[in-house]
């Protein structure tokens, strides 16, 4: 039995530490936690999940949570695409430019939370300070503290640290795009867009379609920088499901309540990230 | 488009990228009366490094600062034990079927997992394991985070080595492991630096587990003596910048070394920069 382990499976215990580390950090924690989320005061229950069908705060936090992702990874992909074609485009100074781009991204999450807080004050921020000293009137805009604007700002800070990301994949592959298709249409007289269209885009939609999958998981369980920024407020308006699920285990200790929704939440995740991919036909 | 107006736009670019940051340091060297001034000093103000003293003085940031190094050096060290075997093995060795890959994926997979989900149970583990606000609980979780990043990365920079190379030695008698240690990890180099330079970054970028799991001062790492600084009730802005600059130092530092491999890490080795 061994011996034919040993022959047929000679990688085994080479990969055994790891698996077992990763077995029980990560998916002995997901059985547990299966087991809290169906557990009640007496034994077996499903109230955590009755209870996830009624709660109108998780699901606004849900819809909030979506349309941050949709807005943000909208925003960001377009710019980041044309930083990159304009990047790749230029002459000298292209390592520079680059070199500066990809700064946000790099910063720790925190950092990024306390340069907006400065930015975003609505009676000492720099934003507003700007504003004034233009001779806007400033008393309305109250960014990331007041509840209209709160999401937009927080929105705005998203693109600001990871349009860098989206830049820094594609401008990798644009460079790595091989040269003689595109030398042979433009010698047939193809046009710079017709070029772009029918073969800088087809050539570079793996590239493309991971940026948007690796992103598009982080933007799912988006939590750090809202939660140094606003909290989730003001009220309600910048709670996503990750803030909430936190605030559920570690501010009111519902911890079976928590992994019920937890659960949802990855359900959903892994159903978005499958028809993203589906969407964009990734054969792997 | 002409080529000025090119420049012209990846400057603004540049701008708005660099312009918050700069900010941020201006505010961690303005005396306070500076700080709120309008129009808004850029340039023309006196700098000071009252508040960098002032940081340093109490003490508990410098311990978190070690924290963070600590915590960070040792999960960076026990990945590489445990994840570039894996890489080596799941690349070099023979799998029946497709098992490689399988098991490849599977370990790229529990990166992806949203941390909010395993972090419920993860906490109530180690508090019964009795790890909760402690550094070895930290290390733990943190290998685990660094772990698929280091076998994907690792298996990536085994592919490009020529498998002629490691015949030759086996040839000559050499086990698999010493294949490993004497001929391949020599030639893999490269990339193993940049791996090894990649993790911290990681790590010292988490920030939900480590605000979660620790509230003791003992094992707070930098992002947290940070958040604690940035939330509280009143809040002294130079103060609070010079702590942002002194959390984003040692990352930036990590980041220039491993500019190479950014595009690499950051994708989880799947583009090659």
């Amino acid at each position: 039995m061994i011996r034919t382990l040993r022959r047929s499976w000679p990688g085994v215990p080479w990969v055994v530490p790891t698996v077992v580390l990763l077995l029980a950090l990560t998916i002995y924690p997901l059985v547990y936690s299966v087991k809290v989320s169906f557990t009640g005061p007496a034994g077996f229950s499903l109230a955590n999940y009755a209870r996830l069908l009624q709660d109108r705060l998780f699901l606004q936090a849900m819809a909030q949570t979506l349309l941050y992702t949709v807005v943000a990874l909208a925003i960001e992909f377009a710019l980041g695409f044309a930083l990159a074609l304009l990047v790749d485009s230029l002459g000298r100074g292209r390592a520079f430019v680059r070199a500066g781009l990809l700064a946000p991204m790099l910063l720790p999450p925190v950092v990024v939370a306390v340069i907006w807080r400065l930015i975003y004050n609505p009676q000492f921020g720099v934003l507003n300070g700007t504003l004034r000293n233009l001779g806007i009137h400033t008393s309305a805009l109250t960014w990331a503290s007041g509840e209209r604007g709160a999401l937009a700002s927080v929105i705005l800070v998203d693109v600001w640290e990871w349009t860098p990301f989206l830049f820094l994949l594609l401008s990798a592959g644009l460079q790595a795009l091989p040269q003689e298709p595109l030398e042979a249409a433009r010698m047939d007289g193809a046009s710079p867009w017709q070029v772009f269209r029918d073969i800088v885009l087809p050539l570079l939609k793996p590239v493309m379609t991971l940026a948007i999958l690796l992103r598009t998981m982080d933007l799912l369980r988006i939590f750090d920088q809202i939660f140094i920024l606003t909290q989730g407020g003001p009220g309600f308006a910048t709670e996503t499901v990750s803030l909430y699920i936190y605030r559920t285990a570690f501010r009111f200790f519902n911890f079976g309540y928590a992994s019920a929704m937890s659960f949802l939440a990855l359900g959903l995740t892994i159903v978005f990230a499958r028809s993203l991919m589906r969407l964009m036909r990734v054969s792997r | 488009m002409k080529s000025t107006v090119k420049y012209a736009l990846a400057l603004l670019a540049l701008a708005a990228a660099v312009a918050p940051i700069y900010w941020l340091v201006t505010i961690s060297i303005k005396r306070d009366i500076d700080q709120f001034a309008v129009p808004p000093l850029w340039i023309h103000f006196q700098p000071t490094v009252r508040h960098y003293v002032e940081l340093f003085r109490g003490g508990n940031l410098a311990r978190s600062l070690w924290n963070s190094t600590f915590v960070a050096s040792l999960s960076t060290l026990l990945a590489m034990l445990l994840g570039v075997p894996a890489a080596y093995g799941l690349e070099r060795l023979r799998w029946p079927q497709d098992w490689s890959r399988k098991i490849g994926f599977w370990i790229l997979s529990t990166r992806m997992l949203p941390p909010i989900v395993t972090i419920v149970p993860l906490f109530l583990m180690l508090r019964r394991a009795g790890l909760l606000n402690s550094r070895p609980g930290l290390i733990l979780v943190y290998t685990a985070f660094n772990l698929p990043f280091v076998v994907w990365m690792m298996q990536g920079f085994f592919r490009e080595i020529p498998r002629e190379l490691e015949e030759a030695a086996m040839m000559d008698g050499d086990s698999r492991l010493g294949t490993l240690m004497r001929v391949v990890l020599p030639v893999a180099k490269p990339g193993l630096a940049a791996t090894v330079v990649f993790s911290p970054i990681v790590a010292s970028n988490e920030f939900l587990f480590a605000f979660i799991s620790t509230q003791a001062t003992t094992s707070t790492t930098a992002p947290l003596a940070m958040a604690s600084r940035v939330t509280q009730y009143e809040i002294r802005w130079g103060a609070m910048s010079a702590a942002g600059i002194v959390a984003m130092i040692p990352v930036l530092v990590f980041a220039g070394l491993a500019q190479r491999y950014l595009v690499r890490g950051m994708s989880l080795g799947a583009v090659k920069g």
